[in-house]
């Protein structure tokens, strides 16, 4: 189990009546959003990467295998209860969902036949379905079908789906082709969760033949349909002649191995013992791109890695924020200082060979809610951080504790940035603890500094509010703020991307000036392909999409 | 592997008198192996407890210019790492590091084992409660041993000696058992008790002494195990944690640029290559030194 | 022979007790651990609930021993997958790895002890004893980093890791175990050889072969069927004692190979705190070790008469 990374989902959509113009109004937004930040984002010498996400499928033959090689073991393969980032490779070659993700982010239908349609008050959501299709197991898709399985996203005691899916209360089948959602209050991330896990339809036959046991022997909609699972080993998927699009799918088969090592992974790419890599090291990047038998996708991603500090978790986290004593708690300067001592150019240049984008703040450039505003950031400027720790009071060299997760690639940033801000006055003392402990720890309010980071939501919602919203979940940094607090319920609510935009750059003036987290770096996803294989994708939620590739002739 | 369980494999040598001092020191300077081997040692103990004056760098230095650069760059003798840190020093560093956690956890268990192998060999009673102790430990693999402790506690250089300790003390008292029970049925022994002599003073006087030399072979075998032990703690993330250097942090660390940058891999497995087998080929020359079978090897 | 079955016994019902104190003092809250990144407080507690992981250890310990007797063993918090199937598809993995790399050990071990003992003073002893040394002074996880850097990278040769079961297809499950039943198999052939040397330099020089060869019985019959007795006896004894050894070393060997066994089982499962996994993971290996401790004591008696089961140690 690695650090959360930033792979995931896209900008959520925007549920209006008028949708079409909407959509437009939206790609208009999203490209000019685009242009503007490659040039704003400071200092970010990532953005002149050129992003590749892969093209679909050319010039392929049907049959064969294909082999992936992943970094780490999907955890349940039930979507009600998966937490990995991994099960959703896997889900995205068997498990289809109501709205899926497009290479620039924009929320498209999937298993539903259009965007949903939202009532003017926001508390009703409606669906309309494709029809014709089926289940793996030959079972007919229809309204009742979804019903079921988002009323066990919101029931089924482990769920881990309630909070994505935030205000909805019931669901209805109006009709075998529509499904009406009820929310409590108007909610606009409902659309970017319904483009995840919280999604997925499963089949209603084999979910009363298993119950909870559905993670064990899945059946979805989806071009493949599950096979084998060996624990610790791999995951076996085959062709589903059911799917409603069977002949566009080239594969006979799709075998997910696990090889927790990056190295060893970028060997068996090598080898030829696997055809596509997740997650490739970025000192392997180089070696991979010289072999003129393999290519490397990278794409953006949207979440971040960076510095918590811990301004007021004492008792642990929900409990309410007591400040700290520390000047780090105490005292923003010393936040701000520390966001001046870090140069971020640096740090991404020598660790990750360049390969990673500096980040400022939780919003990632691609997402459709970023703007001048929200990517604002402070550069990199020693001399400013000496004069604000002289400011507040601060013997230099300041020094505090950072904990960090013991894997090769934290403790090489650690140990970067230990090095980095040494010009700016600080002193880190590098803690490496085992990723369970940090977890453990950062929750009871037991660190002073913590790097971690987000895998990154569809909506920034999702980015910004367990963290720093008063008693968010994860809010392990124990900080509180009215002001944010209203910032976040507001944007929440509005169902206008250009308003949710506006919220999200003010928010980021006040976290950037309180700066409780000090973000860093933003992760690209990276996948190492076989150039004879066409068709691998890879968009900026970072799941590694092969259902639909296929061998070159 | 040299495990650190496998040092218990090797039974020193049992049966019969031990030669006298004098005499093992002049087999000992007569074998070339086992003399190389200590003078390597020695050249390893004094290059780690100088580390800080012979090293031309700290070890924690970072050098984002010169990160990744091979061995025989101006001013990088071995290359440079990831970070850009110099690789000699580190390995002197390290060298100090994973001597540190050998000699720590062998250290340990002597301390405990010997006082219960002792007890063990001496008195019945006890020596059935030692050796379901002893059986209950064994039970355990080294690595699971070493695992769960890190877990627990947490992990570090201290918590990877006691683990390494811990493994290694049933092997100890098994040693140690044996040569008591042996040396108890000796004559002038059972001549000590008929003459009314407490048994402190007979395990002290009697006893002690003369398995000290059976002791200090198993601590030859059981140091270089416990060396790699570290290693392969360090390796899997259980043990000395970076920036701090060991011999096994520096491969688990070099293990990513390993097609890219080999030597940041070769040169500290070398290094530990090196210190184990001086060790043992010292520790198999005083073996034979102190075989009273004379000069069979 | 009795009093060392109820020794075994005692010694794993203790194992069992302290796996399972073990477990329960591993830091950190496992429904969080497991709860990965969606970690609101409802569905934490459904997990803790679920898991009986608010109730007292005796309560816990009574419902594991209750369970694992009936052979239920639990689901992976993590997957969801029950223990028992976990275990069932990792025990073949490690049994074939322990199997082939004991294989290698012993053929490579017990030949060049017999070399290197009647071969005194000639060549060849030094390369076996060579052979040993650096047996005995290569960490085998380094080993195994080269194998892959220089024989599956470069060459090709073999790959790099993965796993196919024996009766899928036997070909390509045994290129995949060459390297790690290899590597795993150097150190235990280094001591194995030595082992190995020692005994057959004491038994040559016996009365009873100097019998056989005053006798007239040639060479090659005094050394084979003395070599054959001794080198059972060695490897007998070496299974034993090495078992341990064997295990810690398949568990770096699989995690750098990718073999999804019991060592690799082992270590993820302690890393993701999953609790149900490691107790079971533990315990098994620890019953294995005590079991097959047994069967090698019995069986040293069973060849050498000399020696009785008398539950002491060597």
């Amino acid at each position: 189990m690695r650090s959360p990374r930033p792979k995931t989902d896209q900008p959520g959509a925007e549920p209006v009546t008028s949708r079409r113009r909407a959509a437009i109004l939206a790609g208009v937004l999203l490209t000019v959003t685009l242009a503007a930040c490659s040039s704003v984002d400071s200092g970010s010498s990532g953005d002149q990467r050129q992003d590749d996400t892969g093209q679909g499928a050319q010039g392929v033959k049907k049959g064969g295998t294909l082999n992936v090689a992943l970094s780490g073991e999907p955890d349940t393969l039930d979507p009600t209860l998966a937490r990995s980032l991994l099960s959703r490779y896997v889900f995205s070659a068997m498990c289809q969902k109501l709205y899926d993700l497009d290479k620039d982010a924009t929320i498209v239908p999937q298993l539903a036949a259009e965007l949903p349609e939202v009532s003017a008050d926001g508390k009703s959501v409606t669906i309309k379905l494709r029809s014709g299709i089926k289940f793996a197991d030959g079972t007919d898709f229809d309204a009742e079908a979804v019903k079921m399985s988002l009323e066990r996203h919101l029931t089924l005691e482990e769920s881990a789906r309630v909070s994505d899916l935030g205000t909805m209360e019931s669901v209805e089948a109006s009709d075998p082709t529509t499904v009406t959602l009820t929310l409590s209050a108007p909610f606009s991330p409902l659309t970017a969760a319904l483009s995840d896990r919280a999604g997925m339809i499963m089949s209603p036959k084999q979910l009363e033949a298993t119950g909870s046991d559905f993670g064990n022997d899945p059946v979805c909609v989806g071009p493949f349909k599950f096979a084998e699972r060996v624990p610790q080993n791999s995951i076996e998927l085959v062709k589903d002649p059911n799917y409603y699009d069977a002949d566009k799918v080239n594969l006979d088969g799709i075998v997910y191995r696990i090889i927790t090592d990056s190295s060893i992974r970028a060997a068996n790419l090598r080898s030829g013992d696997a055809d596509v890599i997740d997650t490739v090291g970025t000192d392997d990047v180089d070696q991979l791109k010289a072999d003129s038998s393999l290519s490397v996708l990278e794409s953006k991603s949207l979440g971040y890695q960076g510095v918590t500090f811990n301004v007021g978790n004492a008792d642990g986290v929900g409990t309410p924020p007591k400040p700290g004593e520390e000047p780090f708690a105490k005292d923003k300067r010393v936040r701000q200082a520390f966001e001046y001592a870090v140069d971020r150019e640096a740090l991404v240049k020598t660790v990750f060979n360049g390969l990673f984008d500096s980040a400022c703040g939780p919003i990632s450039p691609v997402s459709e809610f970023s703007s001048d505003a929200v990517q604002a950031c402070r550069e990199h400027d020693p001399a400013k951080a000496k004069a604000l720790l002289k400011q507040a009071g601060v013997a230099t060299p300041y020094e505090f504790t950072l904990l960090t997760s013991n894997t090769p690639a934290s403790l090489q940033f650690a140990q970067a940035l230990q090095a980095v801000v040494k010009e700016g006055g600080f002193d880190i003392k590098i803690e490496p603890v085992e990723f369970t402990s940090l977890l453990d720890l950062q929750d009871q309010g037991k660190y002073q500094a913590v790097q971690i980071g987000w895998s990154g939501r569809p909506d920034p919602d999702g980015n910004i509010s367990t963290f720093v919203a008063t008693g968010g979940s994860q809010n392990v940094a124990g900080y509180s703020n009215e002001s944010v607090d209203a910032l976040l319920d507001q944007s929440r609510q509005s169902l206008d991307v250009a308003e949710r935009q506006d919220l999200y750059g003010q928010l980021q003036a006040i976290l950037q000036d309180d700066a409780p987290l000090v973000y860093v770096y933003r992760q690209r996803n990276l996948t190492g392909v076989t150039k004879k294989l066409s068709g691998v994708q890879v968009f900026p939620d970072g799941i590694l999409r092969v259902a639909f590739a296929g061998f070159t002739k | 592997m040299s495990t650190v369980e496998s040092a218990l494999v090797d039974p020193p040598v049992t049966g019969g008198d031990r030669p006298r001092r004098g005499k093992v020191l002049r087999r000992l300077v007569r074998a070339p192996l086992a003399l190389t081997g200590l003078t390597v040692l020695t050249v390893a103990i004094l290059a780690a407890l100088l580390a800080p004056v012979v090293a031309p760098y700290p070890a924690a230095q970072t050098n984002f210019d010169a990160t990744f650069s091979p061995p025989g760059t101006p001013g990088f003798l071995l290359g440079t790492d990831s970070l850009g840190r110099d690789i000699l020093s580190r390995i002197l560093y390290g060298t100090r590091a994973s001597l540190t956690v050998g000699v720590l956890s062998v250290l340990l268990g002597l301390a405990v084992g010997v006082p219960l192998g002792l007890a063990a060999g001496y008195f019945r009673a006890l020596d059935a409660v030692i050796s379901r102790l002893t059986d209950l430990v064994l039970a355990f693999p080294f690595l699971i041993l070493a695992v769960g402790l890190a877990a627990i506690r947490g992990a570090s250089l201290s918590n990877a000696a006691l683990a390494i300790g811990i493994a290694q003390v049933p092997g100890i008292i098994r040693v140690t058992r044996s040569e008591t029970l042996r040396l108890k049925g000796l004559d002038y022994v059972s001549a000590a008790v008929a003459e009314g002599a407490s048994d402190p003073w007979i395990m002290g006087r009697h006893i002690l002494p003369n398995a000290v030399s059976v002791l200090i072979v198993q601590a030859t075998v059981a140091i270089p195990a416990a060396i790699l032990g570290e290693a392969v703690l360090s390796f899997l993330g259980l043990g000395i944690q970076p920036p701090a250097p060991s011999l096994g942090t520096m491969l688990s660390e070099a293990q990513q640029y390993i097609a890219r940058a080999p030597w940041t891999a070769i040169i500290p497995g070398v290094a530990i290559i090196v210190i184990t087998l001086a060790f043992n080929l010292f520790g198999d020359g005083l073996r034979d030194a102190l075989d009273p079978k004379g000069s069979r090897r | 022979m009795l009093r060392r079955l109820a020794q075994s016994a005692l010694t794993l019902v203790l194992a069992s007790m302290v796996v399972f104190a073990g477990v329960r003092a591993l830091p950190g809250d496992p429904a969080l651990a497991l709860a990965g990144e969606e970690r609101d407080p409802a569905s934490l507690a459904a997990l803790r609930a679920k898991y009986g992981l608010d109730d007292s250890v005796w309560v816990q310990y009574w419902h594991y021993l209750e369970l694992s007797v009936q052979g239920d063993l639990g689901r992976s918090v993590r997957t969801n997958i029950p223990v028992s199937e976990m275990l069932l598809s990792a025990l073949p993995v490690t049994l074939e790895l322990s199997l082939l790399s004991l294989m290698v050990a012993t053929l490579v071990g017990v030949l060049t002890g017999i070399l290197a003992a009647v071969r005194r003073g000639r060549p060849a002893e030094w390369f076996a004893n060579g052979f040993a040394l650096m047996g005995l002074s290569v960490p085998n996880f380094w080993l195994g980093l080269m194998a892959i850097l220089y024989l599956s990278v470069a060459l090709r040769l073999f790959p790099a890791s993965g796993y196919t079961p024996f009766f899928e297809d036997p070909v390509d499950n045994l290129h995949h175990m060459v390297l790690p039943a290899v590597i795993l198999g150097t150190g235990l052939a280094a001591v194995i050889m030595r082992q190995t040397r020692s005994s057959m330099l004491e038994s040559l020089s016996t009365d009873y072969i100097r019998t056989a060869r005053a006798k007239g019985l040639d060479e090659r019959t005094v050394v084979g069927v003395h070599a054959l007795r001794n080198s059972l006896i060695v490897v007998v004894t070496i299974v034993g004692l090495q078992l341990g050894a064997l295990i810690s070393g398949a568990v770096v060997t699989e995690r750098i190979f990718g073999l999804p066994g019991f060592g690799k089982l082992t270590i993820d499962s302690v890393f993701q705190r999953d609790y149900p996994v490691i107790q079971a993971v533990v315990l098994v290996t620890a019953t294995a070790y005590i079991v097959i401790n047994l069967l090698v004591d019995l069986l040293y008696s069973a060849i050498d008469p000399r020696i009785r089961v008398t539950g002491e140690a060597t």
